[in-house]
């Protein structure tokens, strides 16, 4: 899943959905809400809203299209909804670590979603010092859905990042850049562990 | 490594010189406490030799001299006899060592090697405990992944890995990372040892810091 898109594809010719195009947007919103319910309970607990923001999207067609055809997949409703995984795409932007894992294991209790797969790149960092959790579930044994949870510090990071990944004329240079962005990476990652040792420690006092 | 000799005797300087230079050392001579000063200003060095007793301006000025401009370069004065007042005004002054003259040349040698040794290990040096290590220069922790300490924290589990598996005790790492910090106190000890802990956790390494607020803190491998 690349930056959210918010187009919804073409509706003129045969959509890759085929017809499940109302499924997907029932699935997407069904998780949505089960989402929503799990952040009212933990604003109950904490005193405090745990997410930042909340975003979904139906992958576009011009973008399933393509990813099929760089799988080297048939452009067809099987392929986009039994091959590939992220024609729902979530995202959960937490504002401290310890509500990231929260969300995931109380999503996970739901009897409706079953965990397919997921990596956990907070704590398997890619090399560049992307952080982030995925997770790829199955609702109702039927739909697909890819949801990503981070915290505000690691979508920040990676908004940068993705925007400079596109900044192919750098060239000369690009060493340092990664190195950087790495190093940075570390510290936002070092100022999460802070805030969420600060939230424990107010928690303490009370 | 770059060494400034400041001696006002022509022979001895150069014969210091020429031995430093023979084992490697690129060496500026000087004559006096203010021509060092002034070089000081110019170039960085690794180790400065310094005699006590030299016209313009004597070895002790100029060394608190530099001292009060932050020049914390390692310093070795060389003392007339044995002086024990001019070697506790030294090393008051803020020199890291000393040496009474007369003295043998590979006293000398030895005591320059051991004084921009120790300078090496501290800078950027690679502290490492169990299976994470932590860089001092960048403040890079690191194990499965990595993370950018603060300079406390770097202080503060530094200290811990110096003595891994020993117990600390609050007041003693109060002493050790926070002296002179008077707004300081167990909290921020507790405070800094669950910065770390938790810091640890994240960067996937099995050390682990355990210890009662208030109490004695230890390094462990789990």
């Amino acid at each position: 899943m690349n930056a959210i898109n918010k187009t919804t594809g073409s509706d003129s010719a045969v959509s890759i959905y085929g017809t499940s195009k109302p499924l997907l947007e029932e699935t997407m919103q069904m998780v949505l809400r089960e989402i929503t319910k799990i952040r009212n309970e933990m604003t109950e607990e904490l005193g405090m809203d745990p997410i930042e923001h909340l975003l979904g999207r139906i992958k576009s067609e011009e973008s399933m299209r393509e990813k099929c055809r760089r799988k080297g997949l048939p452009e067809t409703p099987e392929s986009a909804l039994e091959k590939i995984h992220d024609a729902i795409g979530l995202r959960v932007v937490c504002a401290f670590l310890d509500d990231v894992y929260t969300i995931r294991d109380r999503l996970l209790a739901l009897p409706r979603i079953r965990l397919v797969e997921e990596k956990d790149y907070i704590r398997h960092v890619k090399p560049n010092g992307y952080r982030s959790f995925h997770m790829i579930i199955s609702v109702d044994e039927k739909i697909y859905a890819e949801i990503q949870l981070r915290t505000i510090s690691m979508d920040t990071w990676a908004a940068l990042e993705h925007h400079l990944k596109y900044k192919k004329e750098i060239g000369r240079g690009t060493a340092l850049i990664s190195a950087e962005l790495k190093r940075c990476a570390d510290e936002l990652a070092s100022t999460d562990s802070s805030m969420q040792t600060l939230r424990d420690m107010i928690q303490e006092l009370r | 490594m770059k060494v400034l000799i400041a001696e006002d005797t022509t022979d001895l300087n150069r014969v210091v010189t020429v031995m430093l230079q023979k084992f490697g050392y690129d060496v500026d001579s000087v004559y006096d406490g203010q021509a060092a000063l002034d070089q000081l200003e110019l170039n960085g060095y690794d180790a400065v030799i310094l005699d006590i007793m030299m016209p313009k301006m004597d070895g002790i000025t100029a060394l608190k001299n530099m001292r009060s401009r932050g020049i914390n370069v390692p310093v070795l004065m060389l003392t007339d006899k044995s002086e024990v007042d001019d070697r506790v005004a030294g090393l008051d002054a803020g020199a890291d060592d000393y040496l009474p003259k007369p003295f043998a040349m590979k006293e000398l040698l030895a005591r320059v090697n051991a004084m921009t040794r120790r300078k090496t290990k501290y800078s950027g040096s690679l502290v490492t405990y169990a299976d994470f290590s932590l860089n001092t220069d960048t403040l890079e922790l690191a194990a499965e992944n990595s993370v950018r300490l603060s300079m406390k924290e770097c202080e503060l589990l530094h200290l811990f890995a110096l003595h891994g598996g020993k117990e600390l005790t609050t007041d003693y790492i109060l002493e050790h990372v926070w002296r002179g910090d008077d707004s300081a106190d167990e909290s921020t000890v507790y405070l800094y040892t669950k910065y770390l802990k938790r810091k640890l956790a994240g960067i996937g390494s099995a050390a682990g810091i355990t210890g009662e607020r208030s109490g004695a803190y230890m390094l462990v491998s789990k």
